[in-house]
């Protein structure tokens, strides 16, 4: 199902530059959607937890890339699903546990997830994860939230705008007015709902270049889906086209 | 009443029952989960449930392909001059005017279609374990339902072609799968070869 409502789409934009690291957003992520804390260790950096998790829908990626005029520089990416057009997860899923809301987000329903994990295998940035029920977990953008015309928990609680919300289109053409060089998500996959403006290569920032769903996904939705209904209806129409036009197998008469 | 010849033994007939059986069941989950067709998973109670079925069922179609082998494998890797011939008139099937070689127990469209069946049915079973046991591999998930998905495409074209066959196509077949009879003088007819080396003929 395709987000038909585009003008409608929302989005989250993450300014790394204007990210202080006081990852209010996962507390604020946690307190909404009721998630425990978890466990970590200290192993060498502030970035905690290490990863996202069926507990932390959001993380800030802290990414240590001094530069000559800061030698402590650190770019503090907020990473979570990133809501694409063209979904991957959505694509595989086969309960249709995973979907699009009218606002453009990616949400799901837990009561459809059977935990085959297929999601994982096709989400190009690694983002759902399963909880301990074996259902999936992530970012949905406070689907429910943004559909009361409320904003995500997380961008609410962001005291320096570091994470907005709002029209997709209009967060791209300010990010743009202000200045910023690579609007990343702008194009990928089809546009992601979370789009990053960046002043640098978006490899500096962590993020993957050029973001694809698996060929082999993509292969299977666009031509073997449709296949194995065409072929069925194929040669069921095949077998009787040949019923009438040539008929059952028929005993020769004795003629030997 | 015509004289009857013993075609396919009662084991033979019950284990094609379940390989078929659970083929269709395999089929119709298997259609549900690749377009969320809600109304045949709620008949097992939701997508869960019916995961579980259609797993399960894979192993009842796995055990039941290798209980098959024992009966068709090697003919249908046995392949002979009267085989080409079968092909050249199509088996009989697009004419009846041709005259078809004299056949053995199998015709070559049997036995080919019983490799492709052992084929695919390998593929889909081994894949199949993969998506349901080994999720934490990446690329054993991606390789795994590539390879369940072409070798369903291959089930989807080869077994309705297989059922028209032995059912409308050829009246008294279906006879077969039921007490595993045929008439003496059909299968005079239709599988000289067999008739003869069993000395029936």
């Amino acid at each position: 199902m395709a987000n038909d409502n585009t003008k409608n789409r929302k989005a989250i934009l993450v300014t790394p530059e204007a990210c202080i690291g006081c990852r209010a957003c996962q507390v604020a992520c946690k307190s909404w959607n009721q998630l425990p804390g978890i466990k970590t260790k200290n192993n060498g950096t502030y970035q905690n937890p290490p990863d996202l998790a069926s507990a932390a829908f959001n993380i800030i990626q802290y990414n240590e890339v001094p530069s000559q005029e800061n030698p402590v520089r650190w770019l503090f990416v907020s990473r979570r699903c990133m809501h694409c057009e063209d979904a991957g997860c959505m694509k595989i899923c086969p309960s249709g546990a995973l979907y699009r809301t009218a606002e453009g987000a990616v949400a799901y329903d837990r009561d459809k997830c059977i935990g085959c994990k297929l999601c994982v295998t096709a989400c190009p940035f690694d983002v759902p994860r399963y909880d301990t029920d074996n259902k999936v977990t992530k970012c949905h953008l406070c689907f429910d939230r943004i559909a009361a015309a409320m904003h995500p928990a997380c961008t609410k609680t962001c005291p320096t705008g570091a994470l907005k919300y709002g029209d997709r289109d209009e967060l791209i053409g300010t990010a743009k007015k202000e200045g910023f060089g690579t609007i990343y998500g702008e194009k990928d996959l089809d546009g992601l709902g979370t789009i990053y403006a960046f002043k640098d290569e978006p490899k500096l920032y962590g993020m993957k270049e050029n973001p694809t769903i698996p060929s082999s996904v993509v292969f299977w939705h666009n031509y073997l889906k449709p296949l194995s209904v065409i072929g069925l209806g194929g040669v069921v129409a095949a077998a009787a086209i040949h019923y009438l036009a040539i008929g059952p197998h028929k005993e020769k008469e004795e003629e030997v | 009443m015509a004289e009857m010849v013993r075609k396919s033994r009662v084991d033979e007939i019950l284990n094609h029952w379940i390989l078929a059986g659970s083929c269709i069941l395999l089929s119709i989950t298997g259609f549900a989960f690749l377009f969320h067709l809600e109304p045949v998973a709620s008949v097992f109670g939701g997508f869960t449930t019916m995961a579980t079925v259609h797993n399960w069922g894979g192993v009842v179609f796995g055990l039941s392909l290798l209980y098959s082998m024992r009966d068709y494998l090697k003919e249908s890797l046995e392949y002979d001059a009267d085989d080409l011939g079968w092909f050249k008139v199509a088996g009989g099937y697009l004419s009846h005017k041709v005259t078809v070689p004299p056949m053995g127990k199998y015709n070559p469209g049997q036995k080919l279609f019983y490799l492709a069946i052992v084929g695919a049915g390998i593929a889909i079973a081994l894949s199949g374990f993969g998506i349901w046991l080994m999720k934490e591999n990446t690329t054993v998930m991606l390789v795994s339902h590539i390879v369940h998905n072409v070798a369903f495409i291959i089930f989807v074209l080869a077994v309705p072609i297989h059922i028209y066959l032995g059912t409308l196509a050829n009246p008294g077949t279906f006879q077969i799968m039921v007490n595993g009879m045929m008439p003496l003088s059909d299968a005079k007819k239709k599988h000289p070869k067999w008739m003869k080396a069993v000395g029936k003929m």
